[in-house]
C-alpha cells in the first residue's frame, strides 16, 4: 500500500506539524494515522466512492510543503482572487499566511486566524472544536487530513456578534507536485452571524493535491453563509470537505461552486438539531477531462428539521460528473421536511453523469421527496433562438448559460456572483451578451 | 387518530392465512450442501449429464462468493449446511394425469384458491404448480400444445426440449451472476418453462403457483421464458408457505428472454409467510429476475405485488437490447412487523431509442424497513433513451423505516432520465376528508393506500387483480389501519 509512503514522508517532518507539542493532538494524530495506515485512500468499493478513484494519488505522490520554505506570489494575481470589501485569511500551500491576509477593522472579539497561531494562543478552543463535526464520518481522506494537517484557518465568532463584512479564506496553491493540508475549524455562537468564502486556487498550469476539511459549529439561532468557490488548475486533484453541526434554530447556507481540478471531490455534510434549517445549492462544470464528485449528507437527528438541496451540473467533452445526495432523517425527527433536487445537463457523447440520491427516512411524519433529471438543451429552444437569427453555437451557449446561472442568482454575495457569472460567460461565450443585464 | 390506531393494531394483527401445513409423505434429502447432493439432485431429476456439468461449475463458482451485505436489511448469517435442498412429495411415478396426484396436494392447491381442476375454471388460466422442489401439475397443456406453446416445468423442458434448455439456460442470469444465483444454479430443483414460437400469441395467461411446505427446506426454483419473434405472453405467479418458528430460505432465478417485436409480462403477487409479530421465522426472499429485450421493438413488463417474506431482496431488470424496446417496472412493496424488504429494479440501456418506465411504492407499518434500489443505466449506445422512475414511499407508524437508493448512470447526452420520489405518511387532511364523508378510519385509509397503489395494480392481469385485493385486505389495509 503506497499510503504508506505518504506517512513516511510525513513522519519526516513531524515536527513542523502544528501542535506537535501538545499531548492529546499527539493522541488524535495518532490514531488518525494509524486509521490512514490501515485503509489508505479511499477505494471505488467504498460504497460513498463508487464513482470516484483517486488511485493516482497514490502513483503521484505529491510532496507536503515545508513552511521553511515560503513561497513568493505575485501579489496582482493575488488581487484577482481577493474578494472586494472582505477580510481575508490567506494560505499559502497549506500554511496561514498573515502577511497577505487583511483582517484590518476586525473585531477584538472575534479570533481569526491560522490554526497552528490558535493552537498556541488558545490551545483549549481548538480542542473544544476539533473533530466535533466528524463523529458520524469516516474514510482515508479525513484520517489524512486529522493525522497530517499542517494548517488552516481558524474562526471564532462569540455570542452575538454579526460580522459587518465577508469572510474570505484563499487557500492558493504555487508549486508542482505539492500538497496542501489544510484543517479549518469555524465556529459561531449564539445569535452570531456571518458570511464565510472558502476559495481554492493554483498558480496556473501546476498540478497539486489540495485535501481541505473544514468544521464548521453552529450554536443556536447562529447563521452562516458559507460559499466555496473551488476553481483549482486543471491538473489539480481537489478534495474538500465542509462537515457542519448545526445546534436548534441555527441556519447555514451553503453554496458550493466546483468549476476546476482534474479530480475534485466536494463533500458537504450537515447534521441538523431541532428546527435547524439547512440549504444546499451547487453548480458543478466540467470539460476535457475532468472529474467532479459532489457528495452531500444531511442528517436530520431531531425535529421540525428542514433541508433544501438543489444541485445542477454542466458536463462538456470527456467529463464525467457526479452527485450523490444522501438524506438520512432519524427516528426522533419528526416533522423534518427535506427536499433533494438535481439536474444535469450532458453536452457531448462523451460525458458521463452519475447520480445516486439516496434517502433513509426512519420517521413516519415528515415529508422528504427527491428528483433527478439527466438531459440535453431542449431543440425547441434551440430552435427559437435560431429562428430568430442567433448562430447555433451561441444559442447552446445562452441556454447553457441560463441553466447555470439560474444557481448563480442564488448567491447572495454582489462581489462573488458577478466573479462566477464572469467566469461562466467565459466558458459559454456569446455575443451580444450585455454585462449589466445580469 | 386513536380511531386510527386502533384500526392499525386490529389489522396488523391479521393473521397469516395460508399458514397451515399439508401433512404428507415426502422424498426429502438431509441438510447440507456438497457436490454429492448436487449429484443427488441431478439423479433424482433423471438429468442428462451436461445438466449436472452446469449445475457443478455454479457449485464451483458459489464457493468463492461471499454472500451479498450491501442491502439494508439485516438477518443472522445463514448455515447453508442445514438447509435440505430437495423435497418432494412422495409418489412412484410422475403424474401422467391429475388423477395421480396426491389429494392431499390438490387439496392444499384447494386451499389456497389455486384452480388446478381445469373443469373448474373459467378465465382459463394454465397453472403450472410447484410444491416445495417438484412441479406436482401443469393444467391446459393440451390446449397450449395447440397453439404451439410450450408450457412445462422445467424438469420436464430439460428432458423434452434440451436444445431450446441449453440454448437459453443461464444466458439471461449466468451461473455465477450473484450468489444467490450461483446456489440456484447449483441446486435448483424445478421452476416453470415457457416457450412461445414465432408469432403466437398465447391464448391464455400463464401461471406458477409456488408452495413451500416441508420444513428446513430450501426452494430454489427456476424459471425461464422464451417469447420468439412477435409472439405474446403473459405469466403470473403466486407463492405461499406455513407458518414456521424458523427461517427458511426461497432462492429462485427467472430468466426472461424476448425476441423481435415480442411482449413479456411477467406478475408476481408474492405473499411468503412474513414471520409473526417478532420478526420469527419467515421466508426469505432472495430472488434475481432478469429480463433481456434482446430483439428489436420487444418488451418486458414486471409487476410484482410483494407483501410476504421476512426478508425480500429482488430486482426484476430489464436488458435493453434491441433498438426500441420498452422495459416496465410496476411494483408495490408493503412490509409490516418486522419484514425487510429491499427491491427495486435496474434499467440497462443499451439500444437506441430504448424506453423505460419505474414505478415503485412502498409501504412501511410496524417495525419494518423498506427500501426501493434501484439503477438506471445508460450506456454510450442508447441515443434517445427515455427514463422515468417514480418511487414513493408511505410510512405508518413511527417505528418503521422508508429508504430509497436509486442509481442513475448516464453516458449519453440524448438520453432524458427522470427520477422522483417521496415519502409522507398518510396525511390527516385527506383521512379527515373522509371521515367526515361518513367512511370508517379503516375504510378511509384502505381507500387512500388502494389509491396510493393504483397505480401499479392497473398493470396488474385480471385474473390477478382479485388475488391482490385480496392480500391487500390482509396485509395492505391490515398494516396501514
Amino acid at each position: 500500500m503506497s499510503a504508506t509512503s505518504y506517512i513516511e514522508r510525513y513522519q519526516s517532518i513531524a515536527n513542523e506539524l502544528p501542535g506537535y507539542n501538545l499531548p492529546w493532538l499527539n493522541a488524535v494524530r495518532q490514531l488518525a494515522s494509524g486509521s490512514f495506515e490501515a485503509t489508505g485512500f479511499p477505494s471505488p468499493r467504498e460504497e460513498e466512492w463508487k464513482y470516484t478513484n483517486v488511485t493516482a494519488l497514490e502513483k503521484k505522490l505529491f510532496a507536503p510543503s515545508s513552511i521553511s520554505t515560503p513561497s513568493t506570489i505575485d501579489k496582482e494575481w493575488l488581487e484577482t482572487h481577493v474578494l472586494a470589501d472582505t477580510w481575508t485569511l490567506v494560505m499559502v500551500d497549506g500554511y496561514f499566511d498573515s502577511k497577505l491576509s487583511d483582517l484590518v477593522g476586525l473585531t477584538d472579539k472575534v479570533i481569526a486566524t491560522g490554526i497552528a497561531e490558535a493552537l498556541q494562543s488558545h490551545p483549549d478552543r481548538v480542542k473544544a472544536l476539533l473533530g466535533t463535526t466528524l463523529e458520524k464520518e469516516s474514510h482515508g481522506f479525513l484520517a489524512f487530513n486529522t493525522a497530517y494537517f499542517s494548517d488552516g484557518a481558524f474562526i471564532e465568532i462569540p455570542a452575538n456578534v454579526k460580522l459587518q463584512k465577508p469572510l474570505q479564506i484563499l487557500h492558493i496553491s504555487t508549486r508542482n507536485e505539492a500538497l496542501a493540508n489544510t484543517r479549518s475549524l469555524v465556529g459561531l455562537g449564539r445569535n452570531a452571524e456571518a458570511k464565510l468564502i472558502e476559495t481554492f486556487i493554483g498558480l496556473p498550469n501546476i498540478s497539486y493535491l489540495t485535501a481541505a476539511v473544514t468544521e464548521i459549529h453552529l450554536a443556536e439561532n447562529a447563521v452562516l453563509d458559507h460559499y466555496k468557490l473551488q476553481v483549482e488548475t486543471d491538473k489539480a486533484y481537489h478534495f474538500g470537505g465542509v462537515y457542519v453541526k448545526q445546534d436548534k434554530t441555527s441556519h447555514f447556507y451553503q453554496h458550493n461552486l466546483s468549476f476546476g481540478g482534474l479530480l475534485a471531490r466536494n463533500e458537504i455534510h450537515a447534521e441538523l438539531a431541532t428546527a435547524a434549517e439547512c440549504e444546499m445549492n451547487g453548480l458543478f462544470l466540467a470539460k476535457n477531462r475532468q472529474h467532479v464528485d459532489n457528495h452531500t449528507l444531511i442528517h436530520h437527528v431531531e425535529p421540525h428539521g428542514i433541508s433544501r438541496e438543489t444541485y445542477r451540473g454542466v458536463l462538456a467533452d470527456r467529463a464525467r460528473g457526479v452527485f450523490q445526495g444522501r438524506i438520512v432523517v432519524h427516528p426522533q425527527a419528526q416533522k423534518t421536511s427535506a427536499e433533494m433536487n438535481n439536474r444535469n445537463l450532458l453536452l457531448s457523447e462523451d460525458a458521463e453523469i452519475d447520480a445516486k440520491p439516496q434517502l433513509e427516512i426512519l420517521a413516519d411524519d415528515v415529508k422528504c421527496s427527491h428528483g433527478v433529471a439527466v438531459g440535453q438543451l431542449a431543440a425547441e429552444s434551440i430552435f427559437y433562438l435560431v429562428s430568430r437569427g442567433v448562430d447555433r453555437e451561441t444559442a447552446k451557449n445562452m441556454l447553457t448559460f441560463a441553466f447555470a446561472n439560474e444557481m448563480v442568482e442564488k448567491i447572495g454575495l454582489d462581489s462573488l456572483r458577478n466573479k462566477v457569472q464572469d467566469h461562466l460567460l467565459n466558458i459559454f461565450p456569446q455575443t451580444g451578451i450585455r454585462r449589466d443585464w445580469l | 387518530m386513536s380511531a386510527t390506531a386502533q384500526t392499525i393494531e386490529k389489522l396488523i394483527s391479521q393473521e397469516y392465512k395460508q399458514g397451515f401445513v399439508t401433512d404428507l409423505e415426502t422424498d426429502t434429502i438431509p441438510p447440507g450442501l456438497s457436490e454429492d447432493v448436487i449429484r443427488i439432485i441431478s439423479a433424482k431429476k433423471d438429468e442428462p449429464d451436461w445438466m449436472l456439468q452446469w449445475r457443478l461449475e455454479a457449485y464451483r463458482h458459489w464457493l468463492t462468493m461471499t454472500d451479498p451485505r450491501w442491502a439494508y436489511v439485516d438477518y443472522a448469517r445463514i448455515d447453508y449446511q442445514s438447509i435440505s435442498y430437495y423435497s418432494a412429495p412422495k409418489q412412484k411415478e410422475g403424474p401422467k394425469s391429475l388423477d395421480e396426484v396426491d389429494p392431499k396436494v390438490l387439496e392444499t392447491y384447494n386451499k389456497l384458491g389455486i384452480p388446478i381442476y381445469e373443469q373448474e375454471f373459467l378465465a382459463g388460466v394454465a397453472v403450472d404448480a410447484v410444491f416445495d422442489s417438484v412441479s406436482v401439475a401443469t393444467t391446459f397443456k393440451d390446449k397450449l400444445k395447440e397453439a404451439g406453446v410450450i408450457f412445462c416445468s422445467m424438469s420436464e423442458a430439460i428432458r423434452e426440449h434440451p436444445e431450446l434448455v441449453k440454448q437459453y439456460l443461464g444466458s439471461v442470469v449466468p451461473t455465477g451472476d450473484n450468489f444467490f444465483a450461483a446456489l440456484n444454479a447449483a441446486v435448483f430443483s424445478d421452476g416453470s418453462f415457457v416457450f412461445i414460437p414465432k408469432g403466437v400469441r398465447c391464448p391464455m395467461e400463464l401461471s406458477t403457483y409456488f408452495r413451500i411446505n416441508a420444513a428446513n427446506t430450501g426452494q430454489f426454483e427456476r424459471t425461464l421464458i422464451i417469447a420468439e419473434e412477435g409472439s405474446h405472453v403473459s405469466y403470473l405467479e403466486g407463492c405461499t408457505a406455513p407458518m414456521r418458528d424458523e427461517n427458511q430460505l426461497h432462492a429462485a432465478v427467472v430468466e426472461l428472454v424476448a425476441l423481435d417485436n415480442a411482449q413479456i409480462k411477467y406478475s408476481t403477487v408474492q405473499n411468503w409467510y412474513p414471520g409473526d409479530e417478532e420478526g420469527k421465522g419467515g421466508i426469505y426472499n432472495f430472488v434475481t429476475k432478469r429480463g433481456e429485450c434482446r430483439g428489436v421493438n420487444s418488451k418486458i413488463s414486471w409487476t410484482q405485488v410483494e407483501t410476504g417474506s421476512a426478508i425480500t431482496w429482488k430486482y426484476p431488470s430489464c436488458v435493453l437490447k434491441g433498438d426500441n424496446s420498452i422495459g416496465e417496472f410496476y411494483s408495490v412493496a408493503l412490509t409490516n412487523h418486522r419484514q425487510q424488504a429491499d427491491t427495486g429494479t435496474k434499467m440497462i440501456h443499451i439500444g437506441k431509442n430504448t424506453r423505460s418506465t419505474i414505478i415503485s411504492k412502498g409501504i412501511s407499518a410496524g417495525k419494518a424497513q423498506n427500501s426501493y434500489r434501484g439503477l438506471v443505466k445508460v450506456l454510450k449506445s442508447a441515443e434517445n433513451a427515455r427514463n422515468h422512475t417514480q418511487c414513493d414511499s408511505l410510512l405508518i407508524g413511527d417505528r418503521c423505516g422508508a429508504h430509497t437508493f436509486p442509481y442513475i448512470e448516464v453516458k449519453q447526452p440524448s438520453a432524458v432520465v427522470e427520477h422522483e420520489a417521496t415519502t409522507s405518511k398518510i396525511s390527516e387532511d385527506q383521512l379527515f376528508f373522509c371521515q367526515q364523508r361518513g367512511l370508517s378510519a379503516e375504510d378511509a385509509v384502505s381507500m387512500i393506500v388502494n389509491g396510493f397503489c393504483k397505480e401499479v395494480f392497473k398493470e396488474l392481469p385480471m385474473e390477478f387483480a382479485v388475488e391482490a385485493q385480496a392480500l391487500l385486505g390482509i396485509s395492505l389495509e391490515g398494516s396501514v389501519g
